[in-house]
């Protein structure tokens, strides 16, 4: 029984809306979680500070919160619009954004629990480090956000630009891979940068005095963790935005599929591994901050090292896209 | 559409790329990660011997590196010479 | 968005061949490089006990950088390789940061800048590494563990090559492709500034020491 473009539409945007919110949930109740048992065990060593603990506690879950309050944005968008669209590319468009926004927060939902559950530890640890504790996780978790404010820009693209006159076969699986490449593209730096900030509200509660460095070197840390995020993000803006000439093969189509899969999975592993090499530098700093410089410098080039299969990923994805 | 057999064996490599190199990248790129931490680690107990450290460091990840260029070189065999 | 992967170029025909030249990477390189030599010859011209701003801010990264060679690499090579690293982190900064000014782009941002740039860095560290411990042990180590590890070995340092290169223009190109397409995005209202001090001012310096290092690396492993 053939269908018509409008019920394809509306099949996209309500199938898009469930995928965003179903992988979006994923992070954050895991995150939360996490802080909730980070929260319980601190209270269970210092019954006394409780409120402060149970105050940082939800604000750290407010905090991890926030990546699947976006994708419950893109899904209520998908569901309660009207889509009036002339292209069957709008399609791919609507269930890209879904599963970028999807994917992306699930990353950031996790990682954010992290330095919420270390901070509320630290603060049975040194009721009196309380107030630089909940500024370095609110910096901390703040930063963690950030890839899945990426694959939401993605979602937004995707849902508002304009498709009409691109020709549909080539772009459908551009679209797709757009929506893949940025969302499990920020899976492995929203983990990792919260396995950064982590570290860091570790240290500070073991070692007050080296807070200054600490919360430098994480920031500095959690920056580089971003670029497999970026690099997922530019991949999907060159396939959102690139021209692409018509054609009745399937093959030009894999082939751009294909490159946003590329990017997107290829980035969660570094994304990770980057964020556990700073939380090992991290770590250390806080005890030793005597050589932070040394420290930073190994934490550079090991972090440089683990992002090099990103990179590998980005040359395929790229050779996927302009030379294939 | 009629889809010939060539164009879905090219199809097939080029998704079959992506997905080697995209899967082949987790995990140099954890285990690399955690090689980084030890040296983190091993640096701030005894930070006199960094130099040695990070050049331990740097080989150790440099041989859990190398299954992530063999996903590389069979990710660029399926584009170019399949 | 037509100006995304626009590149001014000039071709002469030489029989068969033709040569290329990307024309804005060029006239951006010779910027830094005309930028650089200024400043040398500014910091050095009245050396004094009493420096003056230039001269202070010449022995800050001279001082910082032939430390870190010292530390990767043994005293006496510090002093053939520290002017390289040094020069090397002075030239990949300010392209990074070139780009923020109006109607400039970072010649970093084109491929070809990083790729010779990280060309260079592996053929001087196999230099070193063939004239430290002589042929004969630098080839043998092609052939570790076993012998038909070889093609593989020879893949894996060349893919160091790709991935130095590929990550400096990986960021610098989209870190500018991030604004481009932003600025469009917001009409240009706000989020421009804040972006460039971020994937300008910041990611550009931590790129640019990266490379440094990377390469300073490569070699101090080749030695030992």
């Amino acid at each position: 029984m053939p269908y018509d473009l409008q019920t394809w539409i509306k099949v996209a945007a309500f199938a898009g809306g469930g995928l965003a919110m179903g992988f979006g949930a994923i992070g954050a109740a895991i995150g939360e979680g996490y802080t909730a048992a980070q929260a319980n065990s601190a209270l269970a060593r210092n019954p006394g500070s409780v409120g402060t603990i149970f105050k940082s506690m939800l604000v750290g879950q407010a905090i991890a919160e926030s990546a699947s309050i976006f994708a419950l944005v893109i899904a209520m968008i998908l569901l309660f619009s009207n889509f009036t669209a002339t292209s069957y590319v709008t399609v791919a468009g609507l269930l890209g954004a879904g599963l970028s926004i999807g994917f992306g927060a699930i990353g950031s939902g996790v990682g954010s629990g992290f330095p919420a559950g270390a901070a509320c530890i630290g603060m049975g640890r040194q009721p009196a480090m309380s107030g630089r504790l909940t500024t370095n996780m609110l910096i901390g978790s703040a930063v963690c956000q950030t890839p899945s404010i990426f694959a939401l820009v993605t979602s937004f693209i995707l849902i508002f630009s304009d498709f009409s006159k691109v020709p549909v076969n080539p772009a459908w699986a551009a679209l797709l891979g757009a929506g893949f490449a940025s969302g499990l593209g920020a899976i492995g730096s929203g983990i990792g940068g919260g396995v950064v900030a982590e570290a860091s509200c570790e240290g500070i509660a073991r070692h007050p005095a080296s807070v200054r460095q600490v919360t430098n070197i994480m920031l500095l840390g959690q920056a580089i963790t971003q670029t497999p995020a970026i690099l997922g993000l530019l991949v999907s803006f060159i396939l959102i935005f690139k021209k692409f000439t018509a054609t009745d093969a399937i093959a030009p189509g894999m082939a751009l599929l294909s490159a946003g899969l590329c990017m997107g999975i290829g980035a969660i592993g570094p994304g990770l591994g980057e964020g556990i090499a700073s939380s090992g530098g991290v770590r250390w700093i806080a005890r030793n901050p005597a050589f932070t410089g040394t420290l930073t410098r190994t934490m550079l080039v090991g972090m440089a090292v683990a992002e090099s299969t990103a990179i590998y990923s980005m040359v395929i994805a790229l050779v996927l896209v302009f030379v294939v | 559409m009629a889809i010939e057999g060539a164009d879905l064996v090219k199809a097939a490599a080029y998704l079959g790329a992506g997905i080697s190199m995209g899967l082949g990248a987790i995990g140099p790129g954890v285990g690399e990660g955690m090689a980084a931490a030890k040296a983190c680690e091993a640096i701030g107990r005894n930070p006199q011997e960094a130099g040695l450290l990070t050049r331990t460091m740097l080989v150790g990840q440099a041989v859990s590196e190398s299954t992530g260029i063999y996903s590389l070189v069979i990710a660029l065999l399926l584009l170019f010479v399949v | 968005m037509h100006e995304l992967g626009k590149i001014h170029q000039l071709i002469i025909s030489l029989g068969s061949y033709d040569l290329t030249f990307n024309l804005e990477t060029i006239i951006m390189t010779w910027i830094v490089c005309g930028l650089l030599i200024t400043f040398g010859f500014l910091a050095s011209r009245k050396k004094g006990i009493l420096p003056g701003p230039f001269q202070v801010i010449g022995e800050l990264f001279v001082a910082q950088f032939f430390t870190l060679t010292e530390d990767a690499l043994d005293k006496k090579l510090a002093r053939t390789y520290g002017p390289l690293i040094c020069a090397l982190f002075m030239f990949l900064v300010l392209s990074n940061w070139l780009g923020m000014l109006p109607h400039l782009e970072e010649p970093t941002k084109d491929l070809n800048t990083p790729l010779s740039l990280g060309l260079m860095g592996f053929v001087i560290a196999h230099y070193t590494g063939m004239r430290s411990k002589g042929v004969k042990a630098y080839i043998k180590e092609y052939f570790e563990p076993i012998f038909f590890m070889m093609p593989l070995n020879l893949i894996g340092e060349l893919a160091k090559v790709v991935s130095i290169s590929f990550r400096l223009f990986g960021n610098i190109m989209g870190g500018s492709i991030i604004i481009l397409v932003v600025s469009y995005l917001t009409y240009s209202i706000i989020l421009p500034p804040f972006l460039n001090a971020f994937f300008g001012l910041f990611v550009g310096a931590i790129q640019a020491f990266v490379f440094t290092m990377l390469t300073l690396v490569y070699i101090s492993v080749q030695v030992k």
